[in-house]
């Protein structure tokens, strides 16, 4: 567990980080925010992802599932709802559903919890494909009176801001320490007294929170939704690149990894759509074989030890 | 043994604890009672079943049957940390300590979460009083991974120490050591007792080593207790020489 006094530097980069880009709409052009909303983004559901899954070790898929719940709350309650209730509801909702997915599946591991993730967020789309068709109607619901994109850009920003906010925290308190006992053996942390099925519910749902929050926010820049693009599994699958190539176990991994990939994206998708995907493909071998603990784990002798071999 | 002692409520309570794996009967319906205060070791040639007992008091190991209760709170059925929070803390055969994390948080780490809501005795107020205890306290800020197998066994019984325990359950923490480490890896079991007040639960192979420092011994063979006295008794317990066949109890006897 980190000292609260050695968190001073973390607090400082974020609101270094959070100032300059709260400033940012004002003098760049529509292209860059727009690149910059994508970077807050991942960097929104990658930290958290690795706010949970990192520090316990247990890869969850299902961010397309809380993200798409987040969208969905949106697009039914838009006309209805102030701005920030949406959002809020639209993490209560995810963070909801990630309480009772987690009673169902946190007592597994590995492959088998990750598997049933991603199921789980496959059955929750099919669900809402069917519930729409039968119910409403309808396959897609178009969304009329959106906010101003920089409502946007600035909602998903704070939704940022405290994903990081509650990393530093997290990780400095009781609760982050218990996450880094499940992730280290999990049963030597529960004979030492951690009540490890509450805290891996309360660490998902933190983590589904987020997501949600980020899904409701996300929803209005599309101005059509479908099951299919609000519960995309690339989502998912991408913020989980995204954290484990920056470094899941480290703070600022993931929203270096979010810089680097949003900016590949943006330059390369729409021109080199096959580049992109390996580009990505590349970078997580390499992630893999040569930086386990992720692009944030590099240092100068990092280096060095690479050029004097 | 006083008789104030036989009379207080048990601190651990087994009643014909059994534990099944498919068709093996692993621990075949042991009881046992254990007081505040008291020495005890189990011994038993292999695969007798101690270390599938010791999983089954600590919670770790789901009982197949029988019950389990601590000051008379009914503990089976519960999570380990159930078992922690009552006062139950083990170490185990192979050490299992946080390798990512300074030696100084394995043992703060107890202190933080089972150790927190109960009254701290004197040697167990802090991280740096137990370091002192189990002699580690050079190693403080190491990580985990980087000391020795044998101080890994000594943060173990740190580890369990900082939950603020009534009842340590050590498994085989003597396995491996030179002679003069055994010796004082004992001194301090008995100090743990003495100066904590605990019940301490001693499972070691090495019979020898065992019967000099325990005051009771309960004997398991083939999942069941074939005997429950002190040493001395125990030695000349007719099916605990046929387990053993003899051999290393002829070594004990005087």
């Amino acid at each position: 567990m980190k000292h609260w006094r050695d968190s001073g530097r973390d607090w400082l980069i974020l609101l270094a980080l959070a100032g300059w880009l709260l400033a940012l709409p004002a003098y760049a052009s529509e292209f860059v925010v727009s690149l910059a909303l994508t970077c807050v983004m991942y960097a929104a559901l990658s930290s958290s992802w690795a706010l949970f899954c990192g520090a316990t070790r247990y890869l969850s898929l299902a961010t397309a599932a809380f993200f798409g719940v987040g969208a969905y709350v949106t697009a039914l309650g838009l006309e209805h709802l102030s701005w920030p209730l949406l959002i809020a509801l639209g993490a209560t909702a995810a963070a909801a559903l990630a309480a009772l997915m987690g009673a169902a599946v946190l007592h597994l591991r590995g492959t088998y919890f990750a598997v049933l993730t991603f199921g789980m967020t496959e059955l929750i789309r099919h669900a809402i494909t069917y519930g729409e068709k039968q119910i409403a109607g309808t396959v897609g619901r178009v969304l009329t009176t959106v906010p101003e994109p920089g409502t946007v850009y600035l909602t998903v920003l704070a939704i940022a801001v405290l994903a990081l906010a509650s990393s530093i925290i997290v990780r400095c308190s009781r609760f982050g320490l218990a996450l880094a006992g499940i992730g280290a053996d999990e049963q030597r942390a529960q004979t030492l007294g951690v009540n490890t099925r509450r805290v891996k519910i309360a660490g998902f749902a933190l983590t589904a929170a987020f997501a949600g929050a980020t899904g409701a926010a996300m929803a209005v820049r599309w101005t059509y939704i479908d099951p299919h693009t609000a519960f995309n599994p690339f989502i998912g699958f991408q913020t989980v690149l995204i954290a484990l190539i920056g470094g899941a176990g480290t703070l600022w991994g993931p929203l270096i990894a979010a810089v680097v990939f949003s900016l590949l994206s943006e330059t390369l998708r729409l021109q080199l759509p096959q580049l992109y995907m390996m580009v990505l493909g590349l970078m997580l071998i390499l992630c893999v074989l040569y930086l386990p603990g992720g692009l944030a784990s590099v240092r100068w002798a990092t280096v060095k030890s690479w050029v004097t071999r | 043994m006083g008789d104030t002692m036989t009379n207080a409520a048990p601190l651990l309570q087994a009643d014909q604890v059994t534990v099944r794996f498919g068709g093996l009967t692993a621990v075949d319906g042991v009881s046992a009672t254990f007081h505040t205060g008291e020495l005890i070791g189990i011994i038993g040639p292999n695969g007798a079943g101690k270390t599938t007992f010791f999983n089954a008091i600590s919670g770790v190991q789901p009982l197949t049957s029988g019950s389990l209760s601590v000051l008379g709170q009914r503990l089976n059925g519960r999570a380990p940390h159930a078992f922690s929070h009552a006062g139950i803390a083990r170490s185990f055969q192979t050490p299992r300590i946080f390798a990512d994390m300074t030696v100084a948080d394995n043992v703060r780490f107890g202190l933080q979460f089972a150790g927190r809501r109960r009254e701290a005795p004197w040697l167990l107020r802090d991280e740096t009083s137990i370091l002192a205890l189990i002699g580690l306290q050079s190693l403080a800020a190491l990580p985990g991974a980087a000391i020795t197998p044998s101080q890994q066994r000594l943060l173990e019984i740190g580890m369990a120490l900082a939950t603020r325990p009534r009842l340590l359950l050590l498994d085989e923490v003597a396995a491996g050591l030179t002679e003069a480490e055994v010796e004082a890896m004992a001194l301090l079991i008995r100090r743990l007792r003495d100066e904590l007040d605990l019940c301490v639960v001693w499972i070691e192979h090495a019979v020898s080593t065992l019967l000099r420092h325990v005051e009771r011994v309960l004997v398991l063979h083939q999942g069941r207790k074939i005997a429950d006295d002190t040493p001395a008794a125990v030695i000349r317990h007719a099916e605990v020489i046929e387990a053993y066949l003899g051999d290393e109890m002829t070594e004990v006897a005087p």
